[in-house]
């Protein structure tokens, strides 16, 4: 326990004391008011929902570059050997880093509660549905975490381990347009299902589905598995 | 305390280490000799956990590094070729995160951290970031993150590579007073590094351990090959044939001295016989003038280029 809240105490102190940490978050926040102040002022309805989803679509271009450093950062720093030679398990590693991409991801999210202060002065929204959508909000992002993690841990290149992480995303994100095409039940259900943007979608409009949460936290899982045993297979 | 048991690393078909065997016993520095791409830095990384060998077994304090690695990592420093340095952190928090990762309890890590600043010479940098640090600080902090939480094994590879003589120095100080205490293995291809600090060499190449002894008795092993070096003035036929009259001298190569064409200089193979050099002296003395006679020493130098050359026939064959 110990070795991972170590990990995790340095994760959080490098993103601090790398200028891309502000960057992202100041991108994110930036694109975040932009498309707020053009859904809820320019048409009037007081809602996060279109907010949301267009937060949702922004995640899957900041994610890869707040995971991308994770583990090729460690490498090409020639630290990853301290890593591998402390008294820590690859677990410890793999979720202690997770654990510190996590809490940026909630910092960030935290920050656009900004946006609630006019919706609530002015409008009329529904606490429930709004928090519905965060809790969304917060599961897609971690999956999304968790999967460009894993890819960090497969190349040097931080720059690689990004342009790999943005197409996957987008792979899962609009995986759920293709059910249109087919005829085969089987397919359209496992395309739906695989969709993190149908998933997302009944949590912005403020439906908690346990298969939506599970969904989420198992892609996460199997993300991070992977990673584990990629750095036990690495030895 | 470390054991290594005919421990072998394959990458496909290229064998970077071949069936190495040996131990480190506590209270011991084991210098780890060898030229560039030997295996040095693979067998440090097997003994270190980094790397998992192909077959064979490395155990620490009896602790097998494949099945109880934890327990074993805890007892081991190491010191890579590259130190692991997090340049965005400053001195003091790196250190405090390794002894975090490395268990130190919560209270002991400040009196641990003020042990290794100390015996590594931070204090002017403990604040310091480590991307300003000079090469001989950062060389330093490697070390430092070794020795945290009073580990029983060092593992050092070239831990004075790129230091000038006064850090080289200091280094070799706090290596040799861990030595006392720890098992220490040193990586080196500085020969002069190891007859001063190791008791005993192990020489590799060709991922082949060649030899293990102390410095002493690899020079013992290899006198047979001495040389007695004499500047003389005689002329050079009869002196050739002077000295090879002489019991014990198997050999004789002669050149005239630089600007002084008279002079002889002449470089005698002798056997490993005592009273060599009397033997010499008195017999060329009795007809010419002698000038210098000096019996030369195997150095390490020569006893480890001997080593390697003569295992570079057998790399060939393997391949």
């Amino acid at each position: 326990m110990r070795g991972l809240l170590a990990i995790y105490q340095k994760e959080l102190i490098s993103y601090f004391r790398s200028p891309i940490a502000y960057f992202v978050v100041s991108v994110f926040l930036l694109g975040t008011g932009y498309f707020f102040l053009y859904n809820v002022f320019m048409t009037g309805i007081g809602t996060m929902n279109e907010t949301l989803q267009n937060m949702g679509v922004l995640l899957l271009i900041v994610v890869p570059v707040i995971t991308m450093r994770l583990f090729s950062g460690e490498y090409t720093g020639r630290t990853m050997e301290l890593l591998m030679t402390l008294p820590l398990k690859p677990w410890q590693i793999v979720l202690g880093k997770y654990l510190g991409a996590t809490t940026i991801l909630l910092l960030m999210t935290l920050a656009t509660c900004v946006d609630l202060v006019p919706l609530y002065l002015y409008g009329n929204p529904e606490t429930k549905t709004i928090l519905s959508g965060y809790t969304g909000f917060v599961l897609l992002g971690m999956a999304c975490l968790a999967v460009g993690q894993f890819f960090s841990a497969l190349t040097q290149n931080q720059i690689v381990a990004a342009l790999i992480t943005v197409p996957v995303l987008l792979v899962f994100w609009f995986i759920g347009h293709l059910q249109s095409f087919q005829s085969s039940y089987a397919l359209r259900a496992l395309f739906g299902y695989l969709s993190f943007a149908q998933h997302f979608a009944d949590f912005i409009r403020g439906l908690m589905r346990s298969e939506a949460v599970v969904f989420f936290l198992i892609v996460s899982a199997v993300a991070l598995t992977l990673n584990t045993s990629y750095l036990q297979w690495r030895r | 305390m470390i054991a290594l048991e005919s421990v072998s690393k394959r990458y496909g078909a290229r064998t970077v280490v071949h069936d190495v065997s040996f131990d480190v016993a506590r209270g011991e520095i084991v210098g780890f000799l060898g030229p560039n791409g030997a295996g040095k830095t693979t067998t440090m990384r097997m003994i270190a956990g980094y790397i998992t060998p192909t077959s064979g077994r490395v155990t620490i304090s009896g602790l097998d590094m494949a099945t109880q690695n934890e327990a074993a990592a805890r007892r081991i420093g190491y010191v890579p070729e590259h130190p692991p340095l997090y340049d965005v952190l400053d001195v003091s928090t790196y250190l405090r995160f390794v002894a975090k990762a490395k268990g130190v309890p919560p209270r002991e890590i400040a009196s641990d951290l003020e042990r290794v600043i100390a015996a590594c010479h931070l204090e002017a940098v403990f604040r310091s970031e480590i991307f300003k640090l000079s090469k001989g600080y950062r060389q330093r902090v490697g070390l430092a993150q070794a020795l945290l939480g009073k580990p029983e094994v060092l593992l050092l590879d070239e831990p004075t590579a790129g230091l000038d003589p006064g850090q080289i120095q200091e280094t070799r100080e706090v290596i040799r007073s861990f030595g006392q205490t720890h098992a220490v293995l040193l990586s080196t291809h500085i020969l002069h590094e190891v007859t001063l600090i190791c008791r005993r060499v192990a020489i590799i190449n060709g991922g082949r351990l060649l030899a293990i002894d102390s410095p002493s008795g690899l020079q013992k092993a290899s006198e047979q090959t001495n040389n007695v070096t004499l500047e003389i003035t005689a002329p050079a036929d009869p002196l050739r044939a002077e000295l090879l009259s002489i019991e014990g001298v198997n050999g004789v190569t002669l050149r005239p001295m630089p600007g002084r064409p008279s002079t002889q200089v002449v470089d005698c193979q002798v056997d490993a016989r005592d009273g060599i050099e009397a033997r010499i002296a008195r017999a060329v003395s009795a007809r010419w003038e002698l000038h210098r006679l000096e019996r030369q020493q195997a150095t390490l130098e020569n006893i480890f280029l001997r080593y390697v050359r003569e295992s570079a026939p057998d790399r060939r064959e393997a391949a």
